[in-house]
């Protein structure tokens, strides 16, 4: 008889030890490690959808498909109208009455169809609006309202699919296992982001319109594909369930929505995220271009500092997973993040005063690092702080936080880059003084997020904080 | 015999199970029919066919 070679592979695989493996350990009898992973899948179906918003369809737009940049910009923006919705979204998935005991399932669903349904339709609403073809001739509200709505319905989709998945796999794990699960998540939407930015650019590198239809229809159907693969036979069918879901009271979302504010901390800590995440967030967009115009870097060496600050991201989530797992309070961790961050967006500013570009690259290394503690930590905070029964609308939060002040982070970053672009015109200043204006509110924005994260007597009193910020301000 | 809720069907649903399951594959078929409509609308716009 042959050979075995499957058995002797997984045999192998099964002997290293989950110790080798990062978020391995995750696992329990219950809920193995391959169904984890496949459920988060979802995440890098999201990961790519705001790779080629945010970065591929934000170049392809105003490059090849002329739009005009402030239109550009108000069509990316739409999405991250719809991210306080998520807040809701968690509340309904919370309550969610069905037959079948599901309560993220129909979430994940709708949002993968709005997700699917957008893409479906936005390259042909781009090549509208950007008047290829006969549609030169065609009025111009069709472009305009059809590009808007492609991008509102990827948006929509991709905040339910996002706030349903990570209720759903918080609701599969035990406990003490949040704070791992939470690091797979965050390893999974990295992962799917860089694979995503790497292949998108790589097929658009040659732009046709053919080739933009074929890219953004492939990426609608790897989304329903992969969400579907990541969605099947997770959450059990409860009849149990389904026959409470019945009987108990529908709490209104005012109800849910008071009784998660009024935890002690839980505004404190949404404005630590929002603080935090809006602080590192800027950074994103502005690295690869100040390594490039303040220290020289070539175009591959600046796409190398890309990696190097996921690197620190993701060896921020380990540390994270390991230590949350531990005694350690997240709020701490958090703070502890924000603390290694200031330190690397100093780094990041002297290095353009002759630090040189070890400094600089160590700096960007210690920003990735303290982001990927930061995120963790947070996030793990509020799966920790939120009412039993409303992880959902706590997530949800969580959410529309993060995403509305990463978003004008990035927005703003963007809009200082187009000042940075018009300021030889100016004259007199050098080509690092508007970055480093930047780092430094960066650096702002963290030491306030600091203050707020400090704990003391006031913790549950908001005054005491208010008149924190206004100091520091 | 179809009145009993929770009587358990061959398919290992209940009436009302059924009917959920059923009520995703009616709001998928809609969502996909309108976006494949508008799909359709867009690429006349841009590259007619049929003169």
């Amino acid at each position: 008889m042959a050979f075995n070679y499957k058995a002797f592979a997984l045999n192998k695989l099964a002997s290293v030890g989950p110790e080798y493996l990062p978020f391995a350990d995750v696992a329990t009898e219950a809920v193995p490690l391959s169904r984890l992973l496949r459920l988060a899948l979802f995440q890098v179906t999201v990961g790519a959808a705001l790779v080629l918003l945010v970065g591929t369809l934000n170049r392809v737009m105003i490059v090849e498909l002329e739009v005009p940049a402030t239109l550009v910009a108000g069509m990316l923006a739409l999405p991250l109208l719809f991210a306080p919705f998520r807040t809701w979204i968690g509340h309904r998935s919370d309550q969610h009455r069905s037959a079948l005991g599901w309560r993220r399932v129909p979430y994940i669903w709708k949002g993968t169809m709005y997700q699917f349904g957008g893409f479906a339709i936005m390259p042909f609403a781009l090549l509208v609006l950007s008047g290829f073809g006969e549609a030169v001739d065609a009025p111009r509200w069709i472009g305009l309202s059809s590009a808007g709505l492609a991008f509102l319905l990827v948006g929509a989709g991709l905040h339910m699919v996002q706030t349903a998945g990570l209720a759903l796999a918080t609701d599969l794990v035990r406990e003490e296992d949040h704070p791992k699960v939470v690091g797979l998540m965050y390893v999974m939407l990295l992962f799917g982001m860089v694979v995503s930015a790497l292949v998108y650019g790589a097929l658009l590198e040659v732009y046709s319109p053919g080739r933009l239809v074929q890219v953004i229809q492939g990426t609608a159907v790897l989304t329903i594909a992969l969400n579907l693969f990541a969605l099947w036979k997770q959450e059990p069918r409860d009849r149990e369930l389904a026959q409470k879901m019945d009987t108990q009271r529908h709490v209104p979302f005012a109800e849910a929505w008071a009784g998660l504010v009024e935890r002690p901390g839980m505004l404190r800590l949404m404005a630590l995220i929002g603080l935090g995440t809006f602080g590192f967030g800027m950074a994103d967009v502005l690295l690869e271009p100040y390594g490039g115009q303040a220290l020289g870097f070539t175009v591959a060496e600046t796409t190398r500092l890309t990696a190097l600050f996921a690197t620190g991201t993701l060896v921020g989530f380990g540390i994270a997973s390991r230590v949350l797992s531990g005694p350690m309070d997240a709020v701490s961790l958090g703070r502890i993040g924000a603390l290694v961050g200031i330190p690397g967006f100093v780094a990041i500013i002297l290095a353009s005063q002759g630090g040189g570009s070890l400094v600089f690259l160590a700096g960007v290394l210690a920003t990735g690092l303290g982001a990927g503690l930061f995120g963790h930590a947070t996030l793990t905070a509020t799966i920790r702080a939120a009412p039993p029964g409303r992880i959902g609308l706590a997530l949800g939060t969580w959410g529309a936080v993060q995403a509305t002040c990463a978003g004008i982070g990035v927005a703003l970053a963007g809009i200082v880059r187009d000042i940075i672009v018009q300021m030889p015109a100016l004259g007199g200043l050098s080509p690092h003084a508007p970055y480093n204006y930047v780092f430094a509110i960066e650096i702002a924005f963290l030491l306030l997020a600091l203050l707020l994260a400090v704990p003391g007597k006031g913790k549950t009193d908001p005054t005491d904080t208010d008149r924190k910020s206004v100091e520091v301000s | 015999m179809s009145d009993d809720p929770d009587k358990v069907w061959p398919t290992g649903l209940t009436l009302r199970e059924a009917e959920e399951v059923h009520s995703y594959l009616i709001d998928g078929t809609r969502v996909f029919g309108a976006i494949a409509v508008l799909a359709h609308v867009l690429v006349a716009v841009s590259t007619p066919w049929l003169g």
